[in-house]
């Protein structure tokens, strides 16, 4: 019976922090600054990460940046008030899918990453990075 | 031999709960005026939820890890009892057993499979002590470190209340509001300093500081790593999880685990799957902590990056490391 009570106990305790977390608005939505924040995140994280060509979403919450000399694409995408990182290797897509208002909505086949839509200051560049992901699905 | 009547049912973590719910109140409180600790609701919710779970799960296995704890007590080797000075000695040999089984649950993936749970969180704050593993039996450590002080004769419910009191102090030091306790302090236990090294991800805090309550733990073994000032904690794991979604951070490894060795070409790979270090992989496309590392230091050594001191370097109060191009 003590159990019972601890566990009801313990579901008000959560759902007040919770709530109290959600009151207080702690953890401001994580943006990137610029392309080369992103670069340096990537640099820092694979311990060595030589950047090509990139692009920074429109509201700074995801990048792509391409590896020079590498077959890999660095992707940098908002998680809450942090970030997350994947090496886009050849496999690891499952597809890109193009939305309207050159949007780019992004799976892996990766169990912990949820699909990911970044939105582009064109269509054409929406387009070009798309096209490049979706040549990594094999 | 007499079980006292108050440890029969006694379980320290019931009675601290409230204690965590008002402490991790006061802290957010406290980040949200202070700057000093970072919370993010869908994170903390996750950590709680996990935190929930873990009691769930607890009573589910509980069944089997008390039949196992009362059948191998029959074959002990003395009758230690109830006697006043069994609880500090049980305390400090409970923890003393807990740095090897926490030392083995970041370097062997089959025990990381289970401790990957606690460190999936990028945040460090008292949410991040709450979560905790589902499946924590899968390990199998109960077989056999975990039958040591009862098969040397410490009754099953001394060690599960010392272990409930290990538990609790390693509540309060999973936050980035408290910098430094007082030297003598951090010099034998384990402090929010020391185990903020441990959550890192940071090359050069990889697998370090795997203490309970007493530091000197990793200091006699080699495992111990100062937090340094130029080198701040990046929390998480190494390839960091993207969803909040509980029943997916619990099993999330396992699953790893298993496609794995699913895919390995010999009975010897799929074993090195299961049980080398994380990150191990027969192409070494993947890196161990110990991997990444030496990579680190590569790159320090050539001038690419710099880093900071090491242990030894920062013991003798040597400035950061800035390596020359050669």
């Amino acid at each position: 019976m003590l159990f019972v009570w601890v566990m009801l106990g313990s579901f008000v305790g959560i759902s007040a922090m919770v709530a109290l977390n959600v009151f207080l608005r702690l953890g401001e939505p994580a943006r990137l600054a610029s392309l080369d924040e992103a670069v340096e995140r990537l640099d820092t994280d694979a311990i060595g990460f030589r950047a090509g060509a990139g692009v920074l979403s429109e509201d700074g919450s995801a990048a792509l940046v391409e590896e020079n000399g590498g077959k890999r694409i660095g992707l940098v995408t908002a998680k809450g008030d942090e970030f997350l990182i994947r090496y886009i290797e050849p496999g690891l897509v499952r597809g890109a899918r193009l939305g309207e208002d050159a949007k780019l909505t992004i799976r892996l086949n990766d169990f912990t990453f949820p699909p990911y839509t970044m939105g582009f200051a064109d269509a054409g560049e929406a387009r070009m990075w798309a096209d490049k992901l979706n040549a990594m699905q094999e | 031999m007499d079980i006292p009547a108050f440890i029969e049912t006694f379980n320290p973590i019931y009675y601290a709960i409230p204690l965590f719910v008002i402490l991790v109140c006061v802290e957010m409180i406290h980040a949200k005026m202070t700057g000093s600790a970072r919370f993010e609701a869908r994170d903390s919710a996750s950590s709680l939820a996990m935190g929930f779970g873990n009691s769930f799960s607890g009573v589910l296995f509980g069944g089997i890890l008390t039949a196992w704890a009362m059948f191998i007590y029959q074959f002990r080797l003395f009758d230690i009892g109830f006697a006043w000075w069994v609880w500090p000695v049980a305390f400090i040999f409970d923890d003393f057993i807990y740095y090897w089984v926490h030392r083995l649950g970041h370097t062997v993936r089959w025990f990381w499979a289970d401790h990957i749970v606690h460190h999936s969180s990028q945040h460090y704050n008292l949410t991040t002590a709450l979560r905790q593993s589902w499946l924590s039996p899968l390990t199998l450590k109960f077989l056999w470190l975990g039958s040591v002080m009862i098969l040397i004769g410490f009754h099953p419910l001394v060690i599960g209340i010392v272990a409930g009191f290990n538990l609790i102090y390693q509540f309060w030091f999973h936050t980035e509001a408290i910098k430094k306790m007082p030297a003598w302090f951090e010099a034998v236990m384990n402090t929010p300093s020391h185990h903020r090294v441990h959550h890192a991800t940071n090359p050069i805090y990889l697998d370090r500081n795997y203490a309970g309550v007493f530091i000197v733990w990793d200091k006699m073994f080699g495992t111990f790593q100062p937090e340094l000032e130029d080198e701040k904690c990046r929390y998480g794991i190494v390839r960091n999880i993207g969803t909040h979604n509980p029943f997916k951070i619990a099993i999330h490894e396992w699953l790893s685990i298993f496609k794995d060795m699913r895919h390995a070409k010999s009975p010897r790979e799929a074993m090195m799957y299961l049980l080398a270090p994380p990150g191990w992989s027969p192409d070494g496309s993947r890196k161990t902590s110990k991997q990444l590392l030496e990579r680190w230091h590569a790159r320090v050594d050539s001038g690419e990056a710099t880093g900071p001191a090491t242990e030894a370097e920062a013991a003798s109060g040597a400035s950061q490391v800035t390596a020359p191009a050669e």
